[in-house]
């Protein structure tokens, strides 16, 4: 059982890579390499896109880095395709957990006529219902009051689904956050709320954000359970979430988990330069030192699963050529024109759609005077 | 039975001793059975209506259950339907329009009251950022048809946090539909038309008609379409055109016009989002003389539009400029409420500007 409150975060791997004295586990060799390979694949998909972003192939991108184990804990904790997730914008690793291919993150970075969205949003807003990903909204925090409203009508329905809350440290001081979390407390909403804790929003560090001496003491505010797990640990994170969210099936309320982590790239490559301007390269060093998949490397290895050199490679070259394919068919499947930009703002397609259709038909297909360009 | 059921009956019961014929004795298929109602019976019928009829609809906001809502829209309603589906939440406007999105994209049709339409701010990232947007950015993956009911307008001596008419903000975001009724009969058929679609629809009641405007509605299970204007009266000189709470003194002026030899006709919007271009047009093309009349402030007001797409599109049937009658670019009075207020005056007043042109 998970202790709510604690004052050290929980943890299931010790940084050299042992188990914590006490600490158990269940998963098979096999589960916990599909581990290893979800947050490599995670790690190589930021690896990927950066390239592709300096290419000029797609417009923005946000790592998440450093945050590998947070994401794929929170994904492997839930059932896939049951469980709902109303995410944020860094949450890639998250979508690629929960099923959404490779295709579909990339069609969606890229904005191409294969992404599921039809290219409505900019990159880093994916989304489908057979993931039960929620396309997500740019603005902050304000995924938490609809989590809530989803598990409000999972708990009336009847059922054992629960929906997860995820966003970053960042959200914690939006006024939706706290509307929300106080909504799913009164009504025993099945929400569990994760705070991707990577200790920056953008510039802003997190003791700038809160005087909160932690963000998961929140909770008892509110009157639900406040959680905190080391988020650098795949194993405790996966562990809190799917003890979390198992408990919430039968009718247990919401809960605030905060998993501890860090964003070990900027914020988005609109301020590339992070240690330049406003952090030290020591307090990134410290952290790239306790990188995710490096402990979970010297944990396998000391379970007899140690991954070789050649089969790192081997694997990272895999991840970068299906990377490559998605790109390839995303481009190769052209872009979204002019025909698609009216619809999907309704159901119907009221009169003054139907009538602005026409006058874009008209322009697009060269029949008004002057060319308007992007067509 | 509650206290609404038996005014409804009382109501029913006073309509067939007008003459009107009830349903058991002889049906009618013609003319149908009508009972008469407040506008805000119509809105309470309407909600209790719905929950009969679809298990998925759920009521919910600030005080709407025990206390049946601040103007009593909800009366009754969490009595015959128990406190699952009929219930209060805290008082956060931005939950309470973020649940309805999140209940509605998860298969629900909550219709969520915002207690006055003047303090949905809060709750205006949840309607910009999520519910009108989460259809069209997910490429129509995910939907969250959903109704916020909230009361609207002036005329209460309720100050500027109890008066205003924010309807604009709203039909300036794609992806929301925006209605509101002035009459019982609208207001029935419009809150089914808008819990049945599959659109987000902010549903503005104006609140000094809801028990001033009173009227025959029939007791079938008719549904006015979202986008349709309603002629109260035919004419052919000029052309009244508002929406909510002026309707009445656009009546008014008509019939002051009237008086004196002049034929106007009277439109009601009922709809804002989306608008009857249609009837608007027909009406400016006959007449050539145009006065809009909300009570919005006018800068930004939705009549603007209303304006520009008539000059636009049958500017060569224009006998004179289209005049807009409108609230006052201050925030809303309290003392001088009825000032604020265009009235059959002021609306009068512009019409005979147009006529002399």
């Amino acid at each position: 059982m998970l202790e709510a409150f604690p004052t050290q975060p929980f943890q299931v791997i010790l940084e050299d890579g042992h188990l914590r004295p006490g600490a158990t586990f269940d998963q098979t060799p096999a589960q916990l390499r599909e581990l290893w390979e979800s947050m490599t694949l995670v790690r190589e998909f930021d690896r990927k896109l950066v390239t592709l972003l300096r290419q000029g192939r797609t417009t923005f991108y946000a790592q998440a880095s450093g945050m590998e184990a947070t994401q794929i804990g929170i994904a492997r904790g839930l059932r896939p395709g049951h469980d709902w997730v109303w995410g944020y914008y860094r949450d890639q690793g998250v979508a690629l957990g929960l099923g959404l291919s490779l295709t579909d993150v990339v069609a969606q970075m890229v904005g191409s006529n294969n992404d599921l969205n039809k290219g409505r949003q900019m990159p880093h807003h994916s989304g489908s219902p057979a993931s039960r990903f929620v396309s997500g909204s740019s603005s902050i925090a304000s995924q938490v009051p609809p989590a809530v409203g989803m598990a409000m009508a999972q708990s009336y329905l009847g059922l054992d689904e629960v929906t997860v809350c995820t966003f970053g440290d960042g959200a914690t001081s939006e006024g939706d956050w706290h509307a929300g979390i106080n909504m799913a407390a009164v009504k025993n909403a099945p929400c569990l709320f994760i705070c991707e804790n990577n200790q920056w929003a953008i510039s802003t560090p997190v003791e700038r954000q809160t005087r909160s001496e932690s963000i998961h003491i929140k909770a008892r505010a509110y009157g639900m359970p406040g959680y905190f797990v080391d988020g650098n640990d795949v194993l405790a994170v996966q562990q809190a979430v799917r003890e979390l969210a198992d408990s919430m099936r039968g009718g247990g309320g919401p809960a605030l988990l905060e998993c501890l982590t860090y964003r070990v790239g900027s914020h988005s490559n609109a301020d590339a330069d992070a240690e330049k301007n406003y952090r030290s390269r020591e307090q990134v060093r410290g952290w790239t030192d306790r990188d995710p998949i490096t402990r979970f490397e010297r944990f396998l290895a000391l379970q007899g699963q140690e991954i070789g050199s050649q089969e790192r490679a081997d694997f990272v070259a895999g991840v970068h050529r299906q990377i490559e394919e998605a790109v390839q068919q995303a481009e190769s499947s052209g872009v979204p024109g002019w025909q698609t930009m009216l619809d999907d703002v309704y159901s119907d397609t009221p009169v003054h759609l139907r009538r602005t259709y026409e006058a874009l038909r008209q322009e697009q297909t060269g029949q008004a005077m002057h060319v308007q360009e992007g067509g | 039975m509650t206290a609404t059921e038996e005014k409804r009956d009382e109501a029913a019961v006073q309509a067939a001793g007008e003459g009107v014929q009830p349903k058991r004795e002889q049906p009618n298929p013609v003319q149908p059975p009508t009972v008469t109602m407040t506008l805000i019976q119509a809105v309470n019928e309407g909600m209790r209506g719905e929950l009969r009829r679809d298990p998925r609809v759920l009521v919910f906001g600030e005080d709407v259950g025990a206390r049946g809502g601040v103007f009593l829209a909800t009366a009754g309603l969490q009595a015959e339907f128990g406190e699952r589906r009929v219930f209060d939440t805290p008082l956060s406007e931005g939950a309470i329009v973020g649940a309805a999105v999140g209940m509605a994209a998860r298969g629900l049709r909550p219709i969520a009251e915002i207690q006055f339409a003047d303090y949905i701010g809060p709750g205006f990232d949840q309607l910009t950022s999520q519910a009108a947007k989460l259809r069209y950015r997910s490429g129509g993956q995910f939907t969250c048809p959903l109704v916020i009911r909230t009361p609207s307008g002036g005329g209460v001596k309720g100050g500027h946090h109890h008066s205003q008419s924010p309807e604009a903000y709203y039909c300036h975001t794609p992806g929301l539909k925006v209605v509101m009724p002035s009459t019982p009969y609208d207001a029935l058929g419009l809150l089914r038309a808008a819990v049945r679609g599959e659109d987000p629809v902010m549903f503005f009641e104006p609140k000094r008609l809801y028990r001033a405007a009173k009227g025959e509605v029939p007791t079938s299970d008719y549904v006015i379409e979202l986008g349709r204007a309603a002629v109260r009266q035919q004419g052919t000189d000029v052309s009244l055109i508002g929406y909510g709470g002026v309707m009445p003194d656009l009546q008014k002026a008509a019939e002051a016009l009237a008086a004196e030899g002049v034929s106007a006709e009277v439109i009601d919007l009922r709809s804002l989002v989306p608008w009857d271009r249609e009837a608007v047009m027909a009406s400016a093309a006959k007449t050539g003389r145009v006065v809009l009349v909300s009570e919005a402030p006018r800068i930004g007001n939705f009549m603007g539009e209303v304006a520009s797409s008539i000059q636009e599109e049958v500017f060569d049937s224009l006998l004179a400029p289209v005049l807009q009658v409108a609230g006052f670019d201050t925030p809303y009075p309290y003392v001088q409420d009825r000032i604020y207020l265009p009235g059959a005056g002021r609306i009068l007043d512009a019409a005979v500007r147009a006529l002399n042109y």
